[in-house]
């Protein structure tokens, strides 16, 4: 008698919200419901627990990784398939421990080693969100089944001892009321170190080196400290939120590849004033300095042509032969972003001077750009470019060689000069990023651990959130 | 040296018809195999051709597509060089010099993108005024192929009815309309003033946002030749997309016959690669989508025992009927600026103007304000007065702002005697050059005298036009119509309503050359919503087969 069942659920979370709002901050149990569902998008849930097309939070999405595929599951509140038998502490567990409700470890590709963090109040605002608001999907997604010895999930117990963190979050009585909230939101919800932190040799975080860039899959998230050169010190206030919220920084940056995806998917629905204390905490990082950068990855190239030499010196016969980098360039990129390189003036089209992604010493996102292109849409707009990787949708079929000629191009003239784009680099961000041996090296032995390949595979994973993978 | 290959459907010809119905087939899980004459190049290597084109060269649109020796089409930057391939002649050889590309993905390539329907009307013409043919087909049933086509494509147009043409539609269009720009927006209003309604025209070309994996329009203003972001459709976009669904696209194939077996069913295709080698490729369904010059020209170069006058000629109707909108154009010189080629090259048309009662005597005519940028014309014309330095540069700029260009299209009747044969030259595969016999006949020339050129003029001097050149001698619109005409009666035309040969089951012949009448608008969609509806038909004959 499902009727029936739903009829005295009904009945039953209508008692139980009432018994929850009088410990809840928010009051009104939907209050409750929303500030939950605030913070799901701030967690940015459904990025990887709703496949594409897919009814939200029933999981599915194939998330390919280095040594095998892995499910995202299904968190709807359905008794047999999702969360529906999840207590309040079960729930509390799985997210800020990363227990399922059965004892086993999840993989780190559910970030629970940020979310780790979170407050009661906010757990208990997320379960009622998920367990009232999300409608129950009865479908059993595909089951996540990687081969020996990452099948091992209690290996993950042995690097949760060393890594995870199980302190609460505590506010700074010395800091602002916004900077603590902004750390709350960057170090929890929005799990920004998942990708700007760099990796240690077991794939931790590296504390010492927090916000100063990492590769995930095949963009790769920079220094967003705020050392002047290497990071964004020279960003303000205003050019950080509107960053967030729209993904565009005029004449300095564009979100693509999983940036992207995270303001389409949370950071636009987050409200001013928590976007403003994310802002906060941000500009206050500790800088890191790389030595190699002279100057900040803003600032270089200039608006410049070849035209004149161009122009008239091919014909108009041919439709074979090689083409030159300025060639590539006007034919592929000037109709958008301009013969001078410099965009559009609303900045729809970015120019490619002052542009991070042509400026940075790693060439990874200039690389990804051409290949994968920009698809980022906001309530306000969408950001669209096409590919030219010689997918079904792509504008064309730039080949590996294309790539670096036209790279090399556009670096020298737009963009670092002391940078170069190798075919090898092209190949690998084609593949979706730098592929891992790792299967390998734990079937042969070779690592002193199995239990510890397994732990780092897992969190190779989590660094390639599904957001970055779905590119690949 | 011949090799055989075989699918389920055999589509000869990957410009728009071709294309959507291959994807249409791998959908259902039919194998299909396309062939195209001429190469397949990629889109940046048109754009950087088209960019390096000399002035006198840019108004020539197939410049930027030089033909394949064994796939030749008609080069129109001389007389000498148009006359190599399409042999023409009567009355108004010249108004036939239709512009086509033997290329991969085919004429939308350099099309405008524009994407009328025909009116009920339109379809009517024998009952209503009495003249040419009615359609066999009446536009409620060809409305829901409309509609899927202009979701196919991704079409942007006007949700208001009254801006609509026609506004009799079941489902609004894919995206909303492009804005006017500033040239568009004064010819609307001056056509206001004289009770004339220029309507957005509804276009393949997607309008702020991206459609189907292409950009929104950016504005290059070089649709024709080649738009170099594909935010405007063209089928060259749809080749990877056939692939990824395990389409077969061969490249520099030109089929020169068709095979007939028993019953008179098609048994195969045959086609001369690059080096003149002959293939055979077999198949169940054959699609012929070449266009309205080459398919006709491909059926009778296929006459066999059978089909003495040519595959699927019993009628002897293959050929016969071609037709086009008959183009004049008026050029004006304006005291004020234009301010023409903000946006696409075509973004309106007064389309009211193409229906009446006047159709039992003369032809409706459509009037077009051409948003075309005038800088090549501006240029060439400053520079041929022989100034230099700031007056070069003076009258550079005036000729570009203060010119402006009419276009007027009229609609042409079928007439059997407008007709396609094979010439005795031929191409050098060996392959006989279409020959085409072509008067655009009194119901146009009535047309222009008493209705369109009178009407432009007024529209020229609402405009403020201080100088007002209307052409004399009718040119090419490129839409080419009617040589394997449509027909329930076997005996007067080539194809069924669902563009099946009449005399071979298995043998469809979608698009421009079906159309048993033209109107005044461009043929695309007509052409891709008959594709789609023959689509239908080949899926529900492969299912009973």
């Amino acid at each position: 008698m499902p009727k029936l069942r739903r009829v005295l659920c009904c009945l039953l979370i209508a008692v139980a919200s009432n018994t929850w709002s009088a410990h809840s901050h928010a009051g009104e149990p939907d209050q409750l419901i929303q500030r939950g569902e605030y913070l799901a998008k701030a967690a940015d849930c459904g990025a990887c627990h709703t496949a594409p097309g897919g009814k939200p939070f029933a999981g599915g999405l194939a998330i390919s990784s280095p040594v095998g595929t892995i499910y995202s599951t299904n968190i709807t509140p359905s008794v047999n398939y999702g969360l529906g038998r999840y207590t309040e502490e079960q729930f509390a567990r799985a997210l800020r421990r990363g227990i399922r409700s059965d004892g086993a470890n999840l993989y780190p590709a559910m970030p629970y080693t940020s979310y780790s963090i979170f407050t009661d109040a906010d757990v208990q605002a997320l379960y009622s969100y998920f367990m009232h608001a999300v409608v129950a999907v009865d479908a059993a997604g595909p089951s996540t089944d990687l081969p020996f010895p990452m099948n091992i999930r209690a290996s993950m117990m042995g690097w949760n001892l060393l890594f995870l963190n199980k302190k609460p979050f505590e506010s700074d009585p010395q800091q602002s009321e916004a900077r603590n909230r902004g750390r709350y939101l960057v170090e929890g919800a929005t799990h920004c170190s998942a990708c700007h932190t760099p990796r240690g040799f077991l794939m931790q975080e590296q504390s010492n080196q927090a916000f100063a860039g990492g590769q995930v899959g095949a963009w790769y998230a920079p220094n967003i400290t705020s050392d002047i050169d290497s990071g964004i010190g020279s960003w303000n206030q205003d050019e950080l939120v509107k960053f967030l919220r729209g993904g565009d920084a005029l004449g300095k940056a564009q979100a693509a590849g999983s940036m992207g995806e995270a303001v389409e998917h949370s950071f636009q629905y987050l409200t001013d004033a928590d976007l403003n204390a994310i802002a906060t905490f941000v500009r206050t990082v500790p800088a890191i300095h790389d030595p190699a950068d002279q100057s900040s990855r803003f600032t270089f190239g200039t608006a410049s042509s070849d035209l004149g030499v161009l122009r008239g010196r091919t014909g108009i016969r041919n439709d074979s032969g090689d083409p030159t980098g300025g060639e590539l360039f006007q034919a592929n990129c000037a109709s958008c972003h301009a013969p001078f390189g410099q965009g559009s003036k609303d900045g729809y089209y970015p120019s490619l001077f002052s542009n991070s992604a042509l400026g940075s010493r790693n060439p990874n996102n200039l690389i990804a750009a051409i290949l994968n292109g920009v698809n980022r849409t906001t309530s306000k707009s969408q950001a669209y470019m096409p590919g030219f990787a010689g997918g079904p949708h792509d504008l064309a079929a730039l080949s590996d060689q294309e790539v670096v000629l036209l790279g090399n191009y556009l670096l020298e003239r737009y963009g670092h000069p002391g940078i170069s784009v190798t075919a090898k680099q092209v190949a690998e961000v084609r593949r979706g990023g730098p592929s891992s041996s790792l299967v390998t090296l734990a079937r042969l032995g070779v690592a002193s651990a199995v239990g510890a390949a397994a732990l780092i595979v897992a969190l190779i994973v989590m660094r390639a959130r599904k957001r970055n993978i779905r590119i690949a | 040296m011949a090799t055989e290959t075989n699918a389920d459907v055999v589509i000869v010809g990957t410009g728009i018809v071709g294309c959507l119905i291959a994807q249409q087939m791998l959908d259902s899980g039919l194998s299909v195999l396309m062939l195209e004459a001429g190469p397949r190049v990629d889109r940046w290597r048109i754009v950087e051709n088209f960019r390096n084109l000399p002035p006198g060269l840019r108004l020539h649109f197939d410049a930027p597509y030089p033909p394949k020796p064994w796939a030749p089409h008609m080069e129109s930057y001389s007389d000498a060089a148009a006359a190599e391939y399409l042999q023409l002649e009567g009355p108004n050889a010249r108004a036939y010099r239709q512009g086509y590309v033997r290329y991969a993905g085919g004429a939308t390539r350099h099309w405008a993108g524009i994407c009328w329907r025909l009116t009920p009307e339109d379809m009517r013409l024998k009952s209503l005024y009495g003249v040419a043919r009615d359609w066999d087909l009446d536009y409620s049933a060809l409305e829901p192929y409309y509609t899927r086509a202009e979701y196919a494509i991704g079409v942007c147009g006007p949700s208001d009815p009254a801006l609509q043409w026609p506004p009799i539609r079941s489902k609004r269009y894919p995206m909303g309309p492009l804005p006017f720009g500033p040239g568009e927006q004064r010819f609307t209003d001056a056509a206001a003033r004289l009770g004339l309604k220029n309507v957005p025209a509804a276009q393949a070309r997607n309008s702020r946002i991206a459609y189907d994996g292409r950009p929104p329009c950016c504005g290059n203003n070089n649709c024709i030749p080649v738009c170099p972001i594909a935010a405007k459709y063209d089928a060259a976009t749809a080749l990877p997309k056939i692939e990824a669904k395990g389409g077969r696209i061969l490249a520099n194939a030109v089929a020169y016959r068709v095979e007939t077996g028993q019953k008179n069913a098609i048994e195969a295709v045959h086609y001369f690669d690059s080096d003149k080698h002959s293939h055979r490729v077999i198949g169940k369904i054959f699609v012929l989508a070449c266009n309205g010059i080459e398919t006709p020209k491909l059926l009778l170069l296929s006459k066999d025992e059978r089909n003495p006058k040519g595959v699927a000629n019993s009628s002897d109707q293959v050929g016969r009927n071609m037709m086009d909108q008959p183009k004049l154009v008026a050029e004006l010189i304006l005291a004020e600026p234009m301010w023409t080629g903000v946006g696409p090259v075509q973004g309106s048309s007064i389309m009211q103007t193409s229906q009446g009662e006047f159709r039992s005597k003369h032809g409706g005519a459509l009037f077009r304000f051409n948003n075309l940028a005038r800088g090549a014309f501006g240029g060439v014309a400053a520079v041929r007065q022989g100034l230099v330095g700031k007056a070069l540069d003076a009258e550079i700029r005036r000729l570009s702002a203060c010119t402006a260009e009419l276009t007027i299209e009229h609609e042409l009747i079928p007439d059997p005697n407008n007709r396609l044969t094979l010439s005795n030259k031929k191409d050098w595969l060996g392959i006989n050059k279409p020959n085409i016999y072509y008067d655009v006949g009194d119901y146009v020339r009535r047309s222009a005298k008493e209705y369109s050129v009178p009407l432009v003029r007024k529209l020229a001097a609402e405009l403020g036009a201080t100088d007002v050149q209307v052409s004399t001698e009718f040119t090419n619109s490129d839409h080419i119509m009617g040589g394997t005409i449509m027909g329930a009666d076997s005996a007067a035309s080539v194809v069924d309503i669902d563009c099946r040969a009449h005399d071979h089951h298995n043998l469809f012949l979608p698009g421009g050359g079906a159309m048993t009448t033209g109107g005044c608008g461009n043929s695309t969609l007509t052409m891709a919503a008959l594709a789609l509806k023959a689509a239908d038909a080949i899926a529900t004959q492969m299912k009973s087969s």
